[in-house]
């Protein structure tokens, strides 16, 4: 974000003397004249730009061609301008990278900057920044709380989705053969040569132990993917169309998502409790039995991901959200899957939302 | 056509390369202009003074007719900015800026040959079957994968002629072949989506955060959503809900979702599903819930007699476009429906919509540099928060950026004589609603959203009622409030 550093020319510390030119502008007297944007003026400048169609649209060239003030620069304008595009608003300027004495900063920045406020008392800016400060708080606990609600949420949709699959794939007995997969979009890129990898395929979606037979809507495609079944979270399959033995999609420990912090895992591996850091895309061979991974590991990983610090504070964060859970882990994925090795994720614990798919 | 190629090199090229700064803004406006301007970068060609380059050999040898007049003149221009490139870039990275630069020209080379004066479509076919040879959608950098799918688009406009069949399903509707991904597929690029940049939760919890403060202290709220998807917006909303902490507690949520009678429904399931998913996540985290259908006609026009009201709820207005994995939603339909929604007397409209450049007058390939670039700067987005993960970008840019930038396309292609529908939230304004403070919570909940992800990514607050989140210096969905005129607030 651009946050000019420059001393306010009218930082409320050292008021400069003023001196009131023929063309009505206040110039400062210290040695190097500096333009004082008094009440008046800075409401003519806003007129101006309101003329103009707001402090994006107008440019210091058409504000100063507006506002007809002589001795009044480009250069003045051009500052002027970009403080009030950035601190018309003093409530709504916000630094996220340091917020204790950045907001401090950008308060008295914006005090000094909007010289159609009155200037503050130090007094003042403090409580402001200490409101403010505390309002930034609650947003960010805020935001925590309902990126997991989303998580949670996308969680039950993959979760239907796999039983979905997992009851398709029982109904049909399985692989369907590799081959041209039966996505016809691919015709489109035929162009292009075949697909490198199929689909994600080996998305693990399918939760529990048990698969729930229980029939669902069929999903409107009718390229059925051949290996849904077999869609395994990679977890120590070779792949076979994989030259190198790799798996064609590596989720390596450098991953953004450790940076997401609360967003909701992915697939993002985890370093400790799952073996691999692979995710495997490539359909497993046909005699491979269906090893049902839950889609937990694909949310768990994220909470864990994060660290715990980051982890731990979003789970207090939330203890309503995860009543009976001691560790309040927000992610309901908890216990998806036993078969997973969460070592720090407690196992068995039930949704306290119903969402329990291992007892589907 | 020097419109066409001066708007092409205003592009900003340094999102296609990592190590150019090919634009500069020296104008007299100041650095905060930057995100406004990113159509006016300076490039001094003069100073720069390399040999021409194969690239000027490939567009001649591509010429077999007068119309070279132009590719020549961009042929030289392409020079002067490749040695730009060169200029700047590393040894080895010279080749792959390089690659870009190149590809970004026969595009557009490509896109001036379909609609341009000399309306050449041999032209075309011959620079579409160069382009298929260099590119490709799994490999490459960015650029390259970005230029595969423009091909292919450019590829099915020229074989349906502007109007829509042909074997590409990549023409009329996005929605047509999207049904055709695998819902596996369609899930896991979503997930994927999600987590990799912010632009679907920017989009929901900036409405969700409006639509909270607007609804404080009403016991019951009824939202009626424009294309509800997969419901995903509404799970943090009730949850939210469900914790407040002013007005009255657990106020009673209710939701109509427009369905469509016309299937080409892109989604993981159908609304009824949705439905249920919801009322199954509101019961499971104690939020008062009801879930209702509104149909749509086939033609899409919105009856607002069909839209159940009760006293007292507090009504908002939900409408979400041109999130990356959304339908295509026609401007007509659109339309008839928020001008409905007026007289619905709403407490609030929420809308989130992407932003385009300024179309100024350059006609289809002007238009077509835009969609480049907004791509392009999407494209970027995901690789500079997954550097590492390109299957995964693969698989979203199949599944969602590809169509879209296809069915993009052929929209532009085919209305390319006629006005495009103005943005929905000049449109908005234009009807008569009234703009609606973006609260300091919200902005700040925006930052910290996107503090979450990579540093490139902006947010901008615009006329107080909207937030716009970008990609540097490339603006791409923005998110505003109105409220109903005489709406009792």
């Amino acid at each position: 974000m651009f946050q000019p550093k420059k001393p306010s020319t009218m930082n409320s510390h050292d008021r400069p003397m003023c001196v009131q030119g023929d063309s009505g502008l206040v110039l400062t007297t210290d040695p190097k004249p500096r333009l004082r944007w008094t009440v008046e003026l800075h409401e003519r400048f806003v007129d101006a730009v309101t003329q103009l169609g707001g402090p994006d649209k107008a440019t210091p060239k058409t504000i100063m061609r507006v506002m007809g003030v002589k001795g009044l620069t480009l250069y003045h304008l051009k500052s002027h301008l970009q403080k009030f595009r950035l601190g018309k608003q003093p409530h709504k300027e916000f630094n996220d990278h340091s917020i204790k004495d950045a907001s401090a900063l950008d308060l008295q920045r914006n005090a000094a900057s909007s010289s159609g406020m009155m200037a503050r008392s130090m007094n003042e800016m403090q409580l402001e920044v200490q409101r403010r400060l505390h309002e930034q708080l609650e947003v960010q606990r805020h935001l925590q709380l309902r990126i997991e609600a989303q998580g949670k949420y996308m969680k039950s949709i993959l979760e239907k989705a796999c039983q979905t699959l997992a009851s398709e794939n029982m109904a049909t007995g399985g692989y369907k053969g590799m081959g041209n997969q039966g996505v016809p979009d691919m015709g489109a890129m035929k162009d292009f040569g075949p697909l490198n990898f199929p689909p994600f395929q080996d998305l693990n979606i399918c939760g529990g132990d048990q698969l729930d037979l229980q029939h669902m809507d069929r999903p409107s495609v009718d390229g059925f993917m051949p290996n849904s079944d077999n869609i395994c979270y990679g977890k120590r399959r070779p792949s076979p169309y994989s030259s190198s033995g790799k798996s064609p999609l590596i989720w390596s420990d450098e991953l953004r998502l450790q940076d997401l912090g609360t967003a909701p895992p992915c697939l993002g591996p985890q370093d400790d409790p799952f073996k691999t850091e692979q995710i495997q895309i490539a359909p497993p061979p046909i005699d491979r039995s269906t090893k049902i991974e839950s889609i937990s590991e694909i949310y768990e990983a994220k909470p864990l991901l994060s660290g715990d610090g980051i982890g731990e504070k979003k789970f207090e964060a939330s203890p309503k959200l995860e009543r009976p859970s001691p560790r309040g882990a927000p992610l309901q994925t908890e216990r998806m899957n036993p078969v997973i090795n969460t070592g720090s994720v407690t196992q068995g614990r039930n949704s306290p939302f119903g969402l329990s798919i291992a007892n589907i | 056509m020097a419109m066409a190629i001066d708007s092409a090199f205003d592009v900003n090229f340094s999102s296609y390369s990592t190590t150019t700064t090919i634009t500069t803004t020296t104008t007299e406006d100041d650095p905060a202009c930057t995100w406004n301007d990113w159509g006016s970068p300076i490039v001094d060609w003069d100073s720069l003074s390399r040999e021409r380059d194969e690239f000027q050999d490939l567009i001649e040898s591509m010429m077999d007719d007068g119309t070279g007049l132009e590719l020549a003149r961009v042929g030289h221009e392409t020079s002067n900015s490749i040695s730009t490139d060169t200029m700047f870039a590393d040894e080895e990275t010279n080749g792959g800026d390089f690659k870009g630069l190149r590809l970004v020209h026969l595009l557009m080379a490509a896109a001036e040959a379909l609609t341009g004066a000399n309306k050449s479509r041999e032209l075309a076919r011959v620079i579409l079957v160069r382009l298929k040879e260099l590119v490709s959608p799994n490999d490459g950098t960015n650029m390259e994968r970005l230029a595969a799918y423009f091909t292919d688009a450019l590829q099915g406009l020229l074989e349906g002629s502007g109007g829509g069949h042909g074997k590409h399903l990549i023409t009329n509707g996005p929605q047509h072949h999207r049904d055709e991904h695998h819902q596996t597929d369609m899930l896991a690029a979503f997930q994927l989506l999600q987590d990799m940049s912010p632009y679907v939760k920017f989009g929901h919890f900036t409405a969700n955060q409006a639509i909270l403060e607007a609804v404080t202290h009403d016991r019951r709220i009824h939202i009626v959503d424009y294309d509800i998807m997969e419901g995903i917006q509404w799970a943090s909303l009730m949850q939210a809900l469900v914790f407040r902490k002013e007005g009255p507690p657990t106020p009673h949520l209710r939701i109509t979702a427009l369905s469509r009678g016309s299937s080409g429904r892109r989604s993981i399931g159908t609304i009824q599903e949705t439905g249920r998913r919801l009322v199954a996540f509101a019961a499971s985290i104690g939020q008062p819930f009801s879930f209702h259908q509104c149909r749509l006609d086939s033609d899409e026009t919105f009856r607002p007699s069909a839209i159940k009201l009760v006293r007292g709820e507090a009504l908002v207005i939900n409408c979400m476009l041109h999130l990356p994995h959304f339908s295509y939603r026609a401007p007509d339909s659109v339309a008839s429906f928020l001008s409905g929604a007026k007289t619905l007397k709403p407490r609030l409209v929420t809308l989130v919509e992407e932003e385009v450049g300024p179309i100024g007058d350059g006609g289809f390939v002007g238009r077509f540099m835009d969609l480049l670039h907004h791509y392009s700067a999407v494209y970027d987005s995901l690789e500079a928060g997954f550097p590492m993960q390109g299957r995964a970008r693969s698989l979203v840019e199949r599944v969602f950026l590809g169509p879209r930038i296809a069915g993009s396309l052929a929209r532009i292609y085919r209305t390319r004589e006629e006005e495009d529908s103005c943005p929905c939230s000049e449109w908005l304004a234009a009807v008569g609603f009234k703009p609606d403070n973006i609260s300091f919570a919200n902005h700040c909940q925006a930052k910290l959203l996107l503090g979450l992800f990579n540093d490139g990514y902006r947010v901008e607050e615009f006329a107080n009622n909207k937030l716009v989140l970008g990609w540097k210096s490339r603006r791409l969905l923005s998110a505003s409030i109105w409220t109903s005129p005489d709406s009792d607030l």
